[in-house]
Formats: structure tokens, sequence, C-alpha cells
């Protein structure tokens, strides 16, 4: 009953974000939503790694990089887009397992600190191999068009969060939540750790490359450098913290409470915004740790154990 | 409960996936809907003929909206925090007039300036330009500081047909775009790479011009511009380039380049390096000793702490920053005045472009009688405009004609050396010894 509920609301809001533009004719709120769900698809792609195997990634806008420039590239080169994104996860993919192998060698810290540090490799070198701006020759501009971003941006968020579902209830997925908690505990049992963690970090990798894709796609003028600034990493992992670490929910939770927040902010409080949202942001991390869905996990036990109570009373 | 999730979730995305490969490229349908009447529409026949004036031009709006998604924080927060108050102060100024006098509406018109800090961030200043044409009636955008911002937000003005002004950038690249609406009273690369020799042949007796040139760039688009633009101009002056040297942007060890401008026996430096990277190579040459006769540098000297930081290392070098406080145009006081009330000193290089964009678009409204955004981008395009930086001109990629003074570091302060009509100090060359300063 529960299930078929959750599965019930599941389709109701997708179906409804894919007849928003029926609705929605403000290209400021379309804008808008665009980002929420491209804000979705990074947390959610980089939740697989950071959130359910616990490695934490601070190198993810090196594949959501990847995946705008080889995207952009060859889609002005006359690609088809999607064809052209295809090619920007694979990229990604391609970048994962070139580092996966020396980056898992390293553990905890040390590998947050190395990836860090591969992303920044990442931009200082496209930076110098691509000063120049990317913009889309102005003749194009006749033809752009939101709503035709908006779905591709849904259609990534759709398979982040899809992929993520799947991950999460299979046995990889138990695999990687056993190597979060405990790396020797779980290869004790039986569980390669680096297969999981490789996995968690290619498929967590592709995604980003198609959310980088869907940007390319979307941004009219910008320098290759930018989605490979670690601006994107940190906006990611802070969105999953906010929301919970290794859930399906909390990064679309954070991802929302991100940007609304942010944009509520900055539309009225001009440059006081990074300083009251700094603030809100230290008091969720203080009061809610977990996130929104630990929240959330904490109402429930308290209820759960108040009815177990009062059943002990009615029946002692 | 999985499998039909997942199935609903993969019927979404099929769906999804067909409406972004089917979807027309059509135009945008939601342009925002001018309520007011147009100028030419006729009176209702109904009216008698002796209608009172008034009666004949349709109701006025509050305000005439101007909009700006501008860096306030982050990294180009510097710049955006000395452009936003020539808006304000332009603004108050025009409204302490009554506002712009529009023919259409046989009246005066308060300007509203509504902005937004974009945080130096490309995609928000997509998502601010968008919100500000949607939620307001606006008449043209206003544009924030350095060209990454601009390259993300001048398509949005030219996709939503709203002329846009915008300053602090001085990359050619942008107008080659083909943009209509994008105008830019503001010196750019090849005006600056000209000039440099232009004034110096005009300052300077042949013979004791800096003839050896070192050129140190950045790798990106503006260094390869600018450089680019050096090496073609250099022998039409008279000027060798005897070392060219790039690095990448953050990159703050000139050691090898000095030296290779020491041996070459340069004359003359010209460079455009950021404030950190900029104090550094003047330390390197102090320490290495070499000391240019001449020193064009661009973009990290325009601040205070350039002689804060550096002190009598820092002296004489020359800047383009395209204005200057000292500048004898009309209003240029007015602007100082109130810019001291504010803040305690002259107006700042950038405040008096900022300024002077929005007197351009106040003339060009009155002078359109209009608020039809297309009219005043034509008139803007075909315009002379009488501003606290000169009279100005556009050239058809949106460039303008642009006075573009040289300004020297001279006893800690920053001086205007030319034009002759305009200088507040005599320039100083060839530049003393680091040593003997």
């Amino acid at each position: 009953m529960k299930k078929n509920l959750s599965f019930v609301i599941a389709l109701v809001v997708t179906a409804a974000l894919a007849a928003v533009p029926l609705f929605v004719k403000k290209d400021s709120l379309l804008t808008y939503l665009c980002m929420i769900l491209l804000y979705v698809s990074l947390a959610s792609s980089w939740n697989i790694l950071g959130g359910y195997t616990g490695q934490v990634n601070l190198g993810h806008s090196a594949f959501f990089g990847l995946g705008a420039i080889a995207t952009r590239l060859l889609w002005f080169a006359g690609w088809n887009i999607l064809l052209a994104m295809l090619v920007g996860g694979l990229l990604a993919i391609a970048f994962a397992l070139l580092i996966g192998s020396p980056a898992f060698k390293l553990r905890g810290a040390y590998f947050t600190i190395g990836t860090l540090a591969l992303g920044q490799i990442l931009y200082a070198t496209v930076g110098n191999l691509f000063p120049q701006i990317s913009s889309m020759p102005v003749q194009d501009l006749i033809s752009y068009t939101l709503v035709t971003r908006y779905y591709l941006f849904l259609a990534v968020a759709l398979i982040t969060v899809l992929a993520a579902t799947l991950v999460a209830n299979s046995r990889w997925g138990l695999g990687m939540m056993a190597v979060r908690e405990q790396e020797d505990a779980a290869e004790s049992l039986g569980v390669n750790a680096f297969q999981h963690k490789l996995l968690a970090l290619v498929l967590s990798a592709f995604l980003a490359g198609l959310a980088g894709g869907a940007f390319a796609f979307f941004q009219i003028g910008y320098y290759p450098q930018y989605p490979f600034s670690p601006i994107w990493t940190l906006d990611s992992t802070m969105m999953a913290y906010i929301g919970g670490t290794g859930t399906i929910l909390g990064p679309i939770i954070g991802a929302i409470f991100f940007v609304v927040l942010k944009e509520v902010l900055s539309l009225n409080l001009a440059e006081f915004h990074p300083t009251v949202f700094g603030i809100l942001f230290i008091l969720v991390v203080l009061f809610l740790p977990g996130g929104f869905m630990g929240l959330w996990k904490r109402i429930k036990d308290k209820q759960q154990k108040k009815r177990e109570s009062m059943a002990e009373l009615s029946h002692p | 409960m999985k499998s039909k999730f997942g199935v609903a979730l993969v019927i979404l995305l099929l769906v999804s996936l067909m409406a972004t490969s089917c979807a027309p490229k059509a135009v945008e349908t939601e342009a925002p809907v001018v309520t007011e009447a147009p100028a030419t529409e006729a009176p209702a026949e109904t009216e008698a003929p002796a209608v009172t004036e008034e009666a004949t031009y349709p109701p006025a709006p509050e305000f005439i909206e101007l909009g700006s998604s501008i860096s306030l924080t982050g990294n180009f927060g510097s710049l955006g925090n000395l452009i936003l108050p020539g808006y304000q102060i332009a603004v108050e100024h025009i409204n302490a007039e009554g506002g712009v006098f529009v023919k259409e509406y046989n009246t005066k018109i308060p300007l509203r300036l509504t902005y937004y800090d974009d945080e130096s961030d490309p995609t928000k200043a997509v998502s601010k330009m968008e919100t500000l044409f949607s939620e307001h009636e606006l008449t043209a955008y206003l544009g924030g500081g350095g060209s990454s911002m601009h390259a993300a937000s001048i398509p949005i003005a030219e996709k939503n047909k709203v002329p846009y002004l915008g300053i602090s950038f001085a990359l050619y690249k942008i107008h080659q775009q083909g943009y209509k609406y994008l105008f830019s009273p503001f010196p750019k690369s090849p005006n600056q790479t000209e000039d440099v020799f232009k004034i110096l042949n005009e300052a300077i007796p042949e013979g004791e011009r800096p003839t050896k040139v070192a050129v140190f760039a950045y790798n990106d688009d503006w260094g390869k511009e600018w450089g680019g633009l050096v090496k073609e101009r250099a022998p039409e002056y008279g000027y060798e380039i005897v070392v060219y040297e790039e690095n990448p942007v953050g990159v703050n060890d000139w050691t090898a380049a000095i030296q290779k401008a020491k041996a070459a026996g340069a004359e003359m430096l010209l460079t455009l390096p950021i404030f950190p990277d900029g104090s550094g190579m003047f330390k390197t040459m102090a320490e290495l000793g070499w000391t240019p006769k001449f020193s064009l540098v661009i973009r990290a000297p325009e601040g205070v702490n350039w002689g804060e930081s550096l002190g009598k290392i820092g002296e004489y070098v020359t800047i383009f920053p395209g204005w200057h406080h000292g500048a004898k145009f009309e209003g240029v006081d007015k602007l100082n005045a109130r810019y001291e009330e504010l803040y305690g000193r002259p107006a700042d290089l950038l405040t008096g472009p900022a300024y002077a964009c929005v007197q351009i678009l106040a003339q060009a409204i009155e002078k359109a009688g209009t608020l039809d955004r297309d009219v005043i981008r034509d008139t803007i395009a075909s315009g002379e405009f009488s501003t606290v930086i000169g009279k100005v001109t556009f050239n058809a990629d949106g460039t303008g004609n642009v006075l573009d003074p040289l300004i020297q570091w001279q006893n800690g302060k920053m001086e205007l050396v030319w034009p002759a009509e305009h200088a507040t100090a005599p320039l100083i060359y060839p530049a003393p010894a680091f040593e003997d300063r």
C-alpha cells in the first residue's frame, strides 16, 4: 500500500514536471527550473559515489566539465545533441577509469584531497588549452528555445534519479553501502571494495557527464573552463549534505532547497545574501545532522517509538 | 514497487527525450506584452475635435525600467562595486530633473534601476537576466564587469531583443559575434594597442622613443587578442617586439621573461596582468634591476591597492582604464561631487563609463521619443551622445568611439597624462630606474 503510494506520488510529480512548459511561459521561471533539474542531476550523481559508497569526491566538476566540453565541440560540429551528450558521458567514464585505479589507492581524506587536485589540474589545463569564449552563433539565437533545454534537463535528471534508485536497491548498492560503513569488514565478507567503488565512480561520472552535456546545450556563451570550476562540485556536495547523503530523495530536496533559497535571498538582499545564506547553511548543518532526510527519519523513529510504547501500555 | 517505479520513470524519460529531439526550434513565444499603446495610435474617433493635449497621449508608465545583472560578490565583485555607483548616481541625477522626456507620452518619466547580484557566476547571470526581463518591463540592460560575465549576459539581451550597454571589458572578440543589441562605450583591444604607439610618437621625439618592446601576455583570449594586435601594430609605428612571453593566468613568476627582456635591451613593457601577478612582476623587475623607460600595464594598477602595495616600485606605470575623474567633460564635476559625498573620493575609473551608459540611454530614449526597444536600439546605433566620457558614437559592431585616456601613477596618485587638453599632469618619461626612486 505504502509502496504503491510512493509510486503514484513519483508518477504524478514527474508527469507534472513534464507538463510544466505547457503552463509556464516565463523564461525566468523555466531557466530557474532548468537550474534546479541540473543540480538535481549533479547532486544525485555525486551521491552515488559520495553518499552510497562513502567516497567524498571533490573532483566531480571534472566529469561535468568533460561532458560539457565534448558535447559542445561535437554539437557545434553538427552532431545530434543527444549523440554528442552520450559521447560526453563516455568521455567522463574514460577519465573515471583512468583515475579510478590510482585514486582508490587513497582512502578517506587523502582520496578527497586527491580528487580535488585532479579537478583543479583539469580546470587549469582546459583554461590553457581552450582560452577562447565559446558562444552560440548569433543567428542560432533566433531558434533558441528554453523548452527544449528544459526537457533535456528533465531527461537527465530522470535518468540520474532512476539510476540512483536502481543502484540503491540492487546487490551492488548493498555492497557499496557496506564499503561505506566499513571497507575492511565488507572485504572480509567477500565484497570487492575496489570493484564497487569503481562502479560507483563510473556511474557517477557518466551521469555528471550527461549533465555537463545538457549544460553545454543550455548556456549560450561561456568559457570552456567554466564547467570545470570547483564551484560545481562544492554546490553539489552541499546539496547532497543538506538533503541527506545516501538517500534517493536527499539530493533532490537539497538541490531544490539550495537553489530556491539562494535565488530568493539574492533577489531580495543584494550583496548581503551570501552572508545570510552562509548563516542559514551553518544552522542546517548544526541542527540537522543527516540533512532533511535525517530529520524526517528522526521524526518517523520518534512516532514509531511512541506507537510502540502506546501498544505496550494497552497490552502490558 | 521497484519495477513499477522504474517503468514509470523510463516512460517519462522517453517522452522527455522525444520532446527534446522533436521540439520545434521556434522563436521564443513569451515576449512580454507591451500594454502601452503605440505612439502612432490615433485618438478614439468618438472624441470631440477640441480634445485637450493630454487626452491624445497614452498614460505613461510609472518608470523607465533598467535592469542589471552585476557581480557584487565573487571574483568580479570589485568591478561591479565600482560600476554600480555610476549607474545609481546617473539615475539619481536624471531623476532629479524629473526623468527622461518621452515624446510618445509627452511627459518626463523617471528611471528605475533594478539590479541583482550574479555572484560572478555566468549561469546565475543568465538566470538574473531572464528574471529582469520577465518580471520588469525592461527598456534596457546595463552590464556588469568582466568579459566572462558579459559573454554570458549579452546573448540573453540579444535573444530578448533588449539594448545592452556594458563596460569594463576590452575584449574585441565579443563584438565580432554579430550581436545587434550590444553597445560598449569602452576602449577595446584595437584602440589600446594602437593608441599606445600613437601617444608615444606624439609625446616623445624620435630617437628618444622606447622602440624595443617586451610583451608579457597571458595565454587567455584577451591576452592572445591583445598580444596579436601589438605584434601587428608595433612595426607600423616604428617599434620592434624583442621579447614576447606568454604565461597561463595565475602564474605569478615572470622571472624568466624579465631576464629575457633585460638581456634583449627592451625599453618598453606592454602587459595586462591581474593584480597579484602585476604586483609580483614589478617587485621582480626591481630585484633584477630592469627598469623599462615606459610601461603600459593594463588591469593590475587600476585599483588603489597598486600604490599601497608597491609604493615607489609602482610609480610611473601607465594604464588605459577608459576614463579618469580629471577629464574635462560636462557633468564630471557633478559626478565627482556626489561620489565624494558618498565615498570620500573623486569618482573611480569605472564609475565614469558606467555613468555614461545611463546618459547614453537617457539621451537615446529622448531622441527616439518612445520606449520601443528596437527604436531605442537604432537610435543608440546611429546617434551621438554627450557624456562624462566625452562625445560617444557607436560602430556597427557596437564598439564605442570613445576617448582612450592614458593615466600614469605619479606620487602615489593616478594622473591623467593624455590627451593634453584633459591632462592633470605631464607624462613622466623616461621612468627613473628603480634604484634611483
